[in-house]
């Protein structure tokens, strides 16, 4: 029986496989490095299987390769004209948060030829992206906003946060659970509240550190969320995200309408499993720690990292790192703990 | 009285987070005498804190300042989007206007490293809070060495940036960089901003990044000390607080934590800027007075 309102509710999959997935190879830093190839082979795939937006760039948005975050392989021009040559009908979505990128990189990116621009600020944050909002609506691409680290904010706060986002313009809001810290409640209490602040569609981008993100993103559905985010296997930071295929399957099962193909979205993660990955992300004992801690996912690899020349455990890191509530961005202040937790133990 | 023992008369414009203390900190100076502040709302935390402390106040802007003039220094502590209406405002006057928004127009000026003779300019821009927390150590660092990369990442409270700051993200990184440019003589130069929502907010935060081909250790090492010193002189709680001299690499991260005034500890950011701004005023000359 379905007490659903809507019989087949319409859902938007969109798919930061090319952009979140990049935390997990360390943007490019080592063997398994996406090119210009891999982009091709999997955008290719994903729009033959009707996925709506195929998400590109830097894991952390345009602008953010850096030292700090990590260098990409290819610049974002690059990865923007070579995914957006493999669309048909897929959309070709870009992110970017103001102070790793700038409104030049925005101008860039739709002049490339992107048709989704999201915004991205921490929880609390929306107004700094009030300028960068404007800036995508001028240029005539569709904007988006979303908090990241929201499990660091109530459903009230976050709700305020959206209508701030849609005041300034974006036309989509919604939360990410960038450190895999949501339980099913929690997402539903917050895509609750958010959906009743705003009249515009609510976005929620799940990490599965916890082993959640496909129950989360069905929470997120049934609390009113129509735009969801997920990856081919699960390809992103930390732990991963949503995985793509399972929650198009799931979908189908629960009666939501995606539009997505599911044998060939099928395909497409076994092409995204060929060419983009060593691995499956899994979810293993750091990916646990970070989710429980409220770490964002991105910091695995240089926590890992750290964890090894300063001879520290890297869980112990990890739960240090979540007392210090840091965001994505603070990657500098890695290390720093890292020494005090080796100080603290002699 | 001596000439040299009357104070400078200056105006502040702007009554946000940066103008707030700015008034708390000239009201302090020996040598300013605040004589106005200007906002554009009567009702603002700014302004009624102003009043408060016994210095007079306009809701009527840069217009109102142009009345109340003539001025020895004028402060802007609006945004970068109104200084240009400022600037052409106040030039006709010669009235000097020290800019504390990220237009990255004037003289830019950096306590300890270019501030010698910035009483000589009309227009001096202060590049950011980033950019003097970070430019007297990467201006000693390239004493020492050419780098090929400087990346600087700045991050702060959430509490410590006003809206005037979060509008100008884009301008505040545009202008750090091209500072950084001109004082290291670097062109790959890479500039982030970070705002935490963490609580308690942590202090203002700025870690940088030097790629370089070969450099002595020790006299960096030293040089670092130093200049770490100097900013220490006007704003006491700058700190490094991590440094690494690696082969081709070299990473610093400083901490300004406010101290005194009634900034809270975290606001660090406006602590520095508005110290640099006091302290270039400061060695201002008075106008002569008018025939």
């Amino acid at each position: 029986m379905n007490t659903h309102p809507h019989e087949r509710p319409r859902i938007l999959v969109h798919d930061p496989t090319l952009r979140d997935g990049h935390h997990a190879v360390g943007h490019q830093l080592d063997a398994d490095q996406l090119d210009a190839d891999q982009l091709r082979a999997y955008a290719t795939a994903a729009n033959a299987a009707a996925v709506p937006v195929i998400e590109v760039g830097h894991g952390n948005g345009l602008g953010a390769s850096s030292l700090q975050i990590g260098r990409s392989k290819l610049d974002d021009a690059t990865m923007l004209t070579t995914v957006r040559e493999a669309l048909t009908s897929s959309r070709m979505g870009v992110f970017m948060a103001p102070g790793w990128g700038t409104s030049d990189d925005l101008e860039a990116a739709v002049h490339h030829g992107a048709d989704i621009v999201r915004i991205a600020a921490h929880c609390t944050e929306a107004d700094v992206t009030e300028r960068h909002l404007g800036v995508v609506r001028d240029l005539g691409a569709e904007a988006q906003g979303v908090l990241l680290m929201s499990h660091m904010a109530g459903p009230g706060e976050l709700a305020e946060q959206c209508a701030l986002l849609v005041k300034f313009g974006a036309q989509a809001v919604g939360i990410m659970d960038s450190a895999g810290h949501y339980l099913p409640s929690g997402v539903t209490e917050r895509v609750h509240a958010i959906a009743d602040a705003v009249d515009v569609p609510v976005i929620f981008h799940g990490h599965n550190n916890l082993g959640l993100a496909v129950a989360n993103s069905l929470a997120a559905v049934d609390a009113g969320a129509s735009v969801i985010d997920a990856t081919a296997r699960g390809f992103g930071a930390g732990a991963g995200n949503t995985q793509l295929e399972v929650l198009v399957a799931v979908l189908e099962r629960r009666g939501a309408e995606t539009g997505i193909g599911l044998r060939e979205v099928l395909a497409a993660a076994d092409v995204a499993a060929d060419r983009l990955m060593k691995a499956p992300p899994s979810i293993d004992s750091i990916a646990v720690a970070s989710g429980l801690a409220g770490v964002f996912s991105g910091f695995k690899r240089p926590v890992l990292q750290t964890a090894r020349t300063e001879g520290v455990d890297p869980i112990d890191l990890f739960l240090a790192l979540g007392e210090r509530q840091v965001v994505a961005g603070q990657e500098d202040l890695i290390g720093v703990v890292a020494r005090h937790i080796k100080a603290a133990a002699r | 009285m001596a000439a040299d023992e009357q104070r400078l008369r200056v105006a502040v414009l702007g009554a946000g987070l940066i103008g707030v203390d700015l008034t708390d900190k000239i009201h302090q100076s020996q040598k300013l005498e605040l004589a106005l502040v200007a906002g554009h709302d009567r009702d603002s935390l700014g302004l009624r804190r102003a009043a408060e402390m016994g210095h007079p106040t306009t809701a009527g802007g840069i217009h109102a300042v142009l009345d109340a003039g003539p001025f020895d220094v004028v402060f802007d502590a609006t945004n970068a989007d109104s200084h240009a209406e400022h600037w052409a405002a106040l030039r006709p006057t010669g009235t000097p206007l020290i800019d504390l928004t990220p237009t990255g127009h004037g003289t830019v000026i950096v306590p300890g490293v270019n501030s010698h003779g910035s009483a000589a300019h009309r227009h001096v821009n202060l590049v950011s809070c980033g950019g003097q927390a970070a430019i007297p150590i990467l201006y000693a660092i390239s004493e020492h060495c050419t780098p090929t990369y400087i990346e600087v990442v700045s991050t702060g409270a959430s509490a410590s940036a006003g809206r005037a700051t979060r509008l100008n993200l884009d301008q505040y990184i545009a202008t750090t960089s091209a500072a950084i440019r001109t004082f290291t003589g670097t062109r790959d130069v890479k500039v982030m901003v970070n705002l935490s929502p963490a609580r308690p907010a942590p202090p203002f935060r700025v870690t940088m990044t030097v790629l370089a081909g070969s450099f002595r250790a020790a006299p960096v090492r030293t040089s670092i000390a130093a200049a770490a010193q100097a900013v220490r002189a006007y704003t006491p709680g700058f700190k490094v607080t991590s440094l690494a001299v690696d082969p081709g690499r070299i990473s610093v991260a400083v901490e300004v934590t406010a101290s005194g005034g009634r900034l809270p500890p975290h606001a660090g950011s406006v602590d520095i800027i508005n110290a640099a701004a006091v302290l270039i005023a400061e060695q201002s000359r008075r106008r002569e007075p008018h025939p």
